[in-house]
């Protein structure tokens, strides 16, 4: 990361400001998430240490701010590894961060202690996406139920059976079943138990976290509408968790879309999900199968690419390896397409992920300590170059291939990787794009910074 | 609670081989001798003499031998017949062997169930407090362990005994204390160092298993839920940690009983128990007159091999109506 300077950071103001324009409730923050941030350490043992290994970043979380405001759904979604569950855990201080702060009704709670804590805990619940292991298998769905009123110490002992009783009827089991182990159940099942137990101790909070994902889809639906009734009839605000996009638009006000531990998109769910600024955005909703076959099937495509490591993640923006928008440096004549053909070549160059011993037909060239012989090296660069590029390049840039290719023949990767580097460097590889304080905020340069994001280039235009 | 796929697990191996129910006979008739030892014995194990009128030993019933006696300079040679009296006959110095087959079983249940379960309550808490915490707690108690563990069982246990002696503690034996039998020793002698030592060298196996259930265990939703409640670590160590890292434990504490019964007849053997009614003393007593009176050392030989053998079987049946991959359930059960 070249630049930090762009990083959101919430005014005092930013509350009030974001809530208007929006079908949500207006209200004020009840969480407030400011620059979080958690890492895990990997190589971090005393055998580690003993023998002078580096510890490892895992860069799960990295400066994610947002703001829930009472009585609404946000959604958080992303891709699995998109550090999305960590945030949630996190933020719940189930995780200790590395750096950021969380508030939670005005308190920020990596500071609370005691009393605070304890309340802490009681207004704040997590539903879990795997209703296998959420539940302990050696206790009856009462204990369990019951177990939240047991720690707080709640109501006298029949007060609290009274009160499971309701819960259970309430999540739409029966009270007979009290008694039984949770493997007597299904899974849809044992999801409301979960929900009951988030429920026991009248929490204003709940983070649900893929509740719905290891279920049916059949009874993905019946969770989901439980939770809505029981979020209008408790008054609740929830943070959903999410990879699945029909999920969040079914249920949330507002959505964050996570990439690499990082948002880079927040805004109301109809207007993310009708407009998409961020290009991550857009990939994600293009990937999910859509009941209408409207222009825009046309040119779906699939993200090229694997996402890369938390523990070396791109710099500037996180998403610039994969993004088919990529910026390409001013007066550069090229096609996007290309552009991100290039892009991509000097991104397996650099991770020195091409293997020069497949070039060719059947050994037509032998590759000795990663070398070519300088005899072959013009047969070797067009067979490369053929496979790596689907269509002729432009002259101008053909010339600039080649002579990094030739670098490559002779195995001099640096090389190679710094004649595109400088020939191709793009503003999203220098600048990490800020997020903003918008209502609909997008972390990426196509739409300049926050501030004019209103005025920014059609991103569109980019397409070849 | 029985999980009932573990109840039909169990039935299930039962059922369908006849390991179990031997090791279920053996090992009950190896406790039905420990606890009605006043009762079976014929004899009281402890008395001296039962020698024929040559002051040879008898054989078990049913057997004779010949023995040689120098009488002045004389070679004489003797045929000892058995008698009815003594079933497996008597040993050197007359003490009958069956009576004392009975109470060496006493000796073995004693130390093996006692040592076993301070070993279980000594490792499993250590185990499951360094696997919960992980991080540097673990570290620093996991390293404690493995140093344990580099000492030969045999020879740490030595070392401690010479460091505190070897005490045995009578147990009033409740049959005799209240006139119900006659003639029999009115206590039993629990050999308390060997019992404490033997828990010293094996607790370290049920720390390892508990701190790998509790690593496994810490990271299920349910504890994160616990936490998220606001329960402290030891509710959710008591509450969630515990009952579900048992399973393996209770498998191992069965295997370990057959260890540590093996432990305390070595220990026996060399003369440091602290009792002389057990069956690895009596193994030691027979070692010179393997020649000629074998039995006095192959009976409590079979004692310990049919304890072993039975301990074993019932922890083989255990272990695969336990096993998770075959349970295929969460939280390890
Ligand atoms: S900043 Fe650049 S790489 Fe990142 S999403 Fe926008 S266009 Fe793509």
């Amino acid at each position: 990361m070249s630049s930090d300077d762009n990083r959101a950071t919430s005014s005092v103001d930013a509350g009030l400001a974001t809530g208007i324009g929006t079908d949500t409730p207006d209200g004020e923050p009840l969480v407030r998430v400011e620059n979080l941030q958690k890492y895990f350490w990997e190589n971090d043992s005393l055998l580690d240490r003993l023998l002078g290994d580096e510890p490892v970043a895992v860069q799960a979380v990295d400066g994610v701010s947002f703001e829930i405001r009472e009585g609404e759904t946000l959604g958080l979604v992303g891709e699995s590894g998109c550090g999305k569950s960590t945030t949630g855990e996190t933020l719940l201080r189930l995780q200790e961060p590395t750096d950021g702060r969380v508030e939670f009704a005005g308190t920020n709670v990596y500071e609370m202690e005691g009393s605070d804590l304890t309340a802490f805990r009681r207004e704040a619940q997590v539903v879990f996406q795997d209703p296998f292991s959420s539940l302990d298998p050696r206790m009856t769905i009462g204990d369990i139920v019951q177990q939240p009123l047991d720690i707080h110490d709640v109501g006298a002992d029949e007060e609290r059976r009274e009160r499971v009783r309701d819960l259970l009827e309430r999540v739409g089991l029966s009270v007979d079943q009290l008694d039984r182990y949770p493997h007597e159940f299904s899974g849809g099942q044992r999801q409301r138990i979960g929900i009951a137990r988030a429920l026991a101790l009248e929490p204003e909070f709940l983070v649900l976290d893929e509740p719905t994902s290891a279920l049916d889809v059949s009874v993905q639906a019946q969770v989901l509408n439980l939770l809505e009734d029981l979020q209008a009839e408790f008054d609740l605000t929830y943070l959903l968790i999410s990879h699945d996009l029909s999920v969040i638009r079914h249920i949330c006000d507002r959505v964050a879309v996570m990439y690499l531990g990082e948002i880079v998109e927040i805004g109301p769910v109809e207007e993310l999900f009708e407009d998409p600024k961020h290009p991550y955005t857009k990939a994600l909703l293009e990937s999910v199968p859509r009941a209408t076959t409207d222009e825009r099937e046309r040119d779906r495509e699939t993200l090229a690419g694997d996402v890369p490591s938390p523990r070396d993640p791109p710099s500037g923006c996180r998403f610039r390896t994969r993004c088919p928008m990529v910026i390409p440096p001013e007066d550069l004549d090229i096609d996007q397409d290309t552009y991100r053909e290039l892009m991509t070549v000097r991104e397996r160059i650099e991770s020195r992920d091409i293997s020069l011993e497949t070039v060719g037909d059947d050994d037509q060239f032998t590759v000795e300590d990663g070398s070519v012989p300088e005899a072959d090296i013009p047969a070797f660069v067009a067979a490369l170059k053929r496979r790596l590029f689907d269509e002729p390049l432009p002259p101008h840039h053909d010339e600039i291939v080649e002579t990094a290719l030739t670098e490559l023949a002779a195995s001099n990767w640096e090389d190679a990787a710094a004649i595109l580097r400088t020939e191709y460097e793009s503003v999203c590889e220098r600048d990490h794009p800020g997020l903003g304080n918008n209502t609909h905020s997008v972390a990426c340069h196509l739409y300049g910074t926050a501030a004019d994001f209103e005025g920014a280039v059609d991103p569109n235009s980019w397409r070849g | 609670m029985i999980p009932d796929r573990l109840e039909s697990n169990l039935r299930q191996g039962f059922r369908e081989s006849l390991l179990p129910k031997l090791g279920l006979v053996l090992l009950a008739s190896i406790l039905i001798m420990a606890i009605f030892a006043p009762v079976l014995a014929t004899h009281n194990p402890t008395r001296t003499g039962y020698l024929d009128e040559n002051g040879n030993s008898y054989p078990p019933l049913g057997t004779s031998y010949t023995t040689e006696i120098g009488q002045d300079g004389e070679f004489v040679e003797v045929e000892v017949e058995s008698t009815s009296d003594h079933l497996l006959g008597t040993n050197d110095i007359g003490q009958d062997v069956f009576s004392r087959l009975v109470y060496g079983a006493r000796t073995s249940m004693l130390v093996g169930l006692l040592g076993t379960g301070l070993a279980v309550l000594i490792g499993v808490p250590f185990g499951l407090v360094s696997g919960y915490y992980g991080g540097r707690v673990d570290d620093v108690m996991m390293r404690i362990a493995d140093t344990m563990l580099a000492f030969p069982s045999l020879v740490l246990a030595l070392a401690l005994i010479g460091v505190f002696g070897s005490a045995g503690f009578g147990i009033p034996d409740p049959l005799t204390r209240f006139g119900l039998i006659d003639g029999m020793p009115e206590s039993t002698t629990l050999p308390g160092t060997v019992t404490v030592v033997v828990a010293l060298v094996t607790w370290v196996w049920f720390a390892r298993v508990a701190r790998g259930e509790a690593m496994s265990v810490r990271n299920e939703e349910y504890v994160t839920a616990a936490r998220s409640m606001g329960a402290s670590n030891w509710t959710i160590l008591f509450k969630h940690v515990l009952p579900n890292s048992l399973t393996p434990v209770i498998v191992l504490a069965t295997i370990q009983v057959a260890a540590v019964i093996l432990l305390e007849s070595s220990l026996s053997f060399l003369g440091f128990s602290g009792t002389t009614l057990s069956w690895g003393y009596d193994i030691s007593r027979g070692q010179g007159y393997q020649r000629t009176s074998w039995w006095i050392s192959m009976v409590p030989g079979l004692g310990i091999v049919f304890a072993v053998i039975a301990v074993n079987l019932l922890g083989d049946w255990l272990r695969d109506a336990l096993d998770p991959n075959i349970e295929g359930e969460g939280g390890g059960a």
